[in-house]
């Protein structure tokens, strides 16, 4: 599966300007992470690659076929979480699941949805209706309409939202392993899933990819932009973007990121979260 | 095969929810409203209270469930928002189609559910006249299409609207018009098609064909728009307009949708049931042709063969003419609306023979050149598919022509020719008929059909011989009982289904005593051939109506129910007996019918009816069923505001003019005469004077220039002025 965007704008209906001149390319085998604020973009993003949006201006092609006719492509192949959505609460899992499968085109679909059950650990749950299952459970059987009849597309917005701790570790790896030989979008606010799993990243602000490329070359672009400090020493730092803050005998410790770190920080070894901050801080302050 | 197979899973889905089954449930419960507090059509046969008017009942409450159930289930995905999962599996407009299809198809489930659990319930409430075809039809055409068509048109709506309250205000005003404003226009009552009576014994044919041709035209309609709203459909995060447009960029869809909306309006103007008279009663174009000078029509012959599976009917009318006048005569036929003349010969010779223009009472103004031979032989071939008259809209399937039943009344049968004289005697007819051969033809008159020959294609050909240049004949499956009454033979012709009813209820034998009591009270009829009088029952017409010789008689006074009515006697109803009573009322003493006043043979016969019921069924039956209602009804027609304020009624558009006009008149013929005649009755001094008064008049010696029984004739007979019998002032008797 590849799709490039070229120059892709969209501006909403009430005028809003969601995406600004974006491009990119991705191919499978890939996980890739999207992220970025609030309001970044990332959704409409999802939403053109999905077909639920057509761009104002620029081109889409998926295998080298431009949307709109390749929109039909892209939805025979196309596994989609979208970040907020509905079930049928009536249906029974595996009755949603069937349904779904039956959308999809999938025949004889039982193979497809027991794996997308076991996939997304419901199987005890499988004949429990959907109005009974916790918040949890039911963004479980979201991930597991979109897997089912393995699709060459997936993407999935914030699906580890809602999860537990040992939850979001086992999605991270289920993403992991599915992405060996297709191609998955993933957009999280939680970075710690995307420095996990994911090969390549994208990061948005205001409609425009600030970032493309692999986790490690995001993080190289802070080396040096990352560093400890008391807070009382930057009351008037600029620009300084603080990520954690610990309370010591001595007073807060802080950790924080910055074009030009405070006299008196000690540099340290950025993360991904700092160097997506850092990344962000800069285009803000621009 | 995906579409089906999407289809098919999501009829599925539906049928998971609890509020599919709810809204099954309730379309199947919907047709016992038609048992109890919904019973639209009035007649009172049996499959038009225990068939029609639950089917009815079941077509629009189920419509109206099964489109709130259609608006909810489509915006509850929505508002859900599993449509952003769905729409993420298979498009917006495919899964719009794939929706529509499965409402469509759980319809239709719920009336197959509703057919079989009403089967057994609608076998036992309609006895021996029980129909399976007629029931088939009835629940498709009654109930199925009303739920369809509601499915459509919420939808529709919801698609347009994009919301679930606007789509429910938008189903609501349109389910509200057909139910009210367009109730009255067959065309356009979508929902609660206008329907008055089903035929128990005869066929149902032509209602069908209406129903079906008004439910198929919407259908044509909302599906147009429907494909429209479709189009509306939001997509790619658009508004409606541009979605629209997006959408209409396949030139194919908009104008699929164009061309359904197109076909839904000619079907609608180019309706083939009802014809296109003079609203205007009082316009008499065809009363009133100049005589074609010096032109005698001496005889006529018609053969005519109904075309039953069609409902048509093919015919060759010859006229015998003479042509006294030495020079070409235009002669005017009335040809019945959805016929024409497709040849005209005289003496072998094609001449010209074209519509004028003219329709009125049912009857199209055809025209014809005459050579100015003395001796001429006109023969026309004719032949179409009648159509009923205008004004009769609300009541359909009159002019039936089945299989199993038919009815060819004056125009119909043959071109009606309308301003030749014909000799004292009266034009001599000879008609030939050819029906399928379990048929009987009934002539109205005293005229005898008989089979003059076997066809060997499973049709007969029956003849019979009249006079005048109109005529009436029946042909249906008939049973014929001899009576002897008041010193005439009577053959009483009804329904074989109603072999076993009859005999019950012993119907003759109150045939007989209605006969004797009117003999008795007024004298023998002066009319009939050889002492013999028919009474036929026809299919159901809402009344009946006398001629020489014979009566007409509706079935849906012979119903099982209505026979055995206790409160209302040992004998069959009371518009058998109206009808009868006009055989001495109306017949016998003609009635001057031009006269526009209230006198006329309505009023002595509800009058001759009242005293009958009072003497069969009592009283205070007669006193409640009767008095009470002339009372109430007179009392009505002066307080009416158009009565006391005229000029208000002048200034309505004519078809409300006459609406209105016709429906006064009506009061003043059935209630305030009969009420000024029993009145009459208390001033003479009683009941026997005033049939003392009755027979005299019904014996009086006739004027042949002018044999009508006049207002003034009653006056003088009975000693009274116009004055005393006013009742504007006192109403009370």
């Amino acid at each position: 599966m590849e799709i490039r965007m070229e120059n892709v704008s969209m501006i909403y209906p009430n005028g809003k300007e969601a995406l600004r001149q974006v491009s990119l390319d991705m191919a499978s085998p890939s996980l890739t992470g999207l992220l970025g604020p609030n309001g970044a973009g990332k959704s409409t993003l999802i939403k053109l690659l999905a077909g639920a949006l057509l761009p104002t201006s620029g081109s889409i092609q998926v295998e080298g076929e431009p949307f709109p006719k390749g929109r039909k492509r892209v939805k025979e192949n196309l596994g989609y979480l979208p970040q907020e959505f509905g079930l049928f609460d009536e249906l029974t899992v595996t009755q949603f699941l069937d349904y779904m499968a039956a959308l999809k085109g999938l025949r004889c679909p039982q193979a497809s949805i027991q794996e997308a059950i076991e996939a997304v650990n419901l199987m005890d749950k499988a004949k429990t209706r959907i109005g009974a299952l916790s918040g949890g459970q039911r963004q479980r059987v979201g991930i597991a309409q979109a897997l089912l009849g393995s699709p060459q597309l997936m993407i999935f917005d914030e699906p580890t939202v809602g999860l537990d701790p040992e939850e979001r570790i086992h999605f991270r790896n289920l993403f992991s392993q599915t992405a060996q030989n297709r191609l998955i979008l993933l957009s999280t606010h939680i970075i710690e899933d995307v420095q996990a799993v994911c090969d390549q990243l994208l990061v948005m602000n205001h409609g425009r990819i600030l970032f493309a490329g692999k986790p490690e070359q995001l993080i190289q672009k802070a080396e040096g932009h990352v560093g400890l400090f008391w807070e009382k020493e930057i009351l008037d730092a600029e620009g300084l973007q603080i990520t954690s803050r610990v309370n010591t005998s001595r007073g807060i410790r802080c950790r924080g990121v910055a074009e030009v770190l405070p006299p008196g920080a000690r540099t340290e070894e950025p993360s991904l979260e700092d160097a997506y901050l850092y990344l962000i801080s800069r285009e803000e302050t621009r | 095969m995906k579409g089906i197979f999407l289809c098919f899973s999501q009829v599925q889905r539906l049928l998971l929810r609890p509020g599919t089954w709810l809204t099954i449930f309730l379309t199947v419960l919907s047709p016992l409203a038609g048992l109890t507090v919904y019973q639209p059509a009035s007649a009172s046969t049996m499959l038009t209270k225990y068939l029609a008017n639950p089917s009815l009942a079941g077509g629009t409450a189920g419509g109206i469930i099964f489109g709130l159930f259609t608006i909810y289930e489509l915006d509850r995905e929505k508002r859900n928002r599993v449509d952003v999962l769905t729409e993420g599996a298979v498009s917006p407009l495919r899964m719009s189609w794939v929706r529509l299809l499965a409402l469509t198809g759980t319809a239709v489930v719920t009336l197959a559910a509703a057919m079989v659990i009403w089967l057994p319930i609608t076998g036992k409430l309609t006895g021996n006249v029980f129909a399976g075809r007629d029931y088939v039809l009835a629940y498709i055409l009654f109930m199925g299409f009303g739920m369809e068509l509601s499915v459509l048109a919420a939808s529709a709506a919801f698609q347009a609207a994009g919301r679930g309250e606007f789509a429910v205000v938008l189903f609501a005003v349109f389910s509200g018009l057909s139910l009210t404003i367009w109730a009255d226009n067959w065309q356009l009552c979508w929902l609660n098609p206008s329907l008055w009576a089903m035929s128990d014994d005869f066929s149902n044919s032509r209602l069908f064909r209406e129903i079906a041709y008004m439910r198929l035209t919407w259908l044509a309609a909302l599906t147009g728009v429907w494909a429209v709203s479709w189009l509306c459909i939001r997509q790619y995060g658009k508004g409606l307009f541009a979605s629209f447009f997006w959408s209409a960029r396949k030139v194919y869809r908009p104008f699929a949708a164009i061309l359904l909306l197109s076909a839904a309006s000619a079907a609608y103007l180019a309706q083939p049931f009802y014809d296109n008279s003079n609203p205007d009663l009082s316009a008499a174009v065809l009363d009133h042709l100049p005589l074609a000078e010096g032109v005698t029509c001496l005889s006529r012959r018609v053969w005519v063969y109904p075309d039953t599976e069609k409902g048509a009917v093919d015919g060759r009318a010859l006229y015998q003419l003479r042509n006294t006048s030495g020079k070409e005569q235009m002669i005017f036929f009335g040809v019945a609306p959805g016929y024409r003349i497709i040849s005209a010969d005289v003496n072998e010779k094609a001449v010209s023979s074209s519509f004028s223009g003219d329709e009125e009472n049912n009857m199209a103004l055809w025209k014809t050149v005459i050579p100015a031979d003395e001796e001429l032989e006109l023969v026309l071939e004719y032949g179409g598919f009648p159509k009923e008259w205008n004004i009769l809209t609300l009541t359909p399937g009159t002019p039936e022509i089945s299989e199993e039943y038919l009815c060819l009344e004056n125009q119909n049968m043959a071109p009606y020719l309308l301003n030749a004289s014909s000799p004292e005697d009266g034009v001599r007819a000879a008609i030939e008929i050819t029906v399928p051969d379990h048929m009987t033809v009934i002539p109205f008159g005293p005229g005898q059909a008989e089979v003059i020959k076997d066809q060997g294609d499973g049709k007969k050909t029956w003849r019979y011989e009249g006079r005048g240049f109109g005529g009436i004949v029946y042909a249906g499956d008939y049973l014929c009982q001899e009576i002897e009454a008041g010193g005439i033979q009577i053959q009483f012709y009804y329904g074989r289904k109603h072999q076993k009813v009859m005999e019950e209820a012993k119907a003759a034998e109150a045939i007989k005593a209605v006969v004797n009591y009117c003999t008795s009270h007024y004298g023998a009829l002066s009319f009939g051939e050889n002492g013999r009088l028919k009474l036929i029952q026809s299919r159901v017409i809402g009344g009946g109506y006398a001629g020489n010789g014979a009566s007409l008689l509706d079935e849906g006074d012979f119903t099982a129910a209505n026979l055995n009515n206790k409160e209302k006697g040992a004998v069959p109803g009371e518009v058998m007996i109206h009808e009868l009573v006009h055989q001495w009322w109306g017949l016998a003493n003609m009635f001057d019918e031009a006269d526009a006043g209230p006198w006329s043979s309505e009023g002595l016969t509800v009058y001759t009816t009242y005293r009958i019921v009072k003497e069969l069924y009592g009283e205070e039956y007669a006193r409640k069923n009767y008095l009470e209602q002339w009372k109430e009804e007179t009392k009505n027609y002066y307080l009416n505001f158009y009565v006391r304020n005229p000029e208000y009624l002048k200034a309505l558009p004519e078809d409300k003019r006459l609406d209105i006009a016709n429906g006064l008149s009506s009061l003043l013929h059935y209630s305030e005469m009969p009420l000024k005649i029993l009145k009459a009755e208390q001033l003479v001094g009683g009941e026997a004077a005033m049939d003392q008064i009755l027979s005299q008049l019904f014996n009086r010696e006739l004027d042949p220039a002018y044999p009508f029984f006049t207002y003034e004739n009653f006056l003088d007979a009975c000693g009274l002025t116009e004055e005393e019998l006013s009742l504007e002032q006192d109403i009370s008797i």
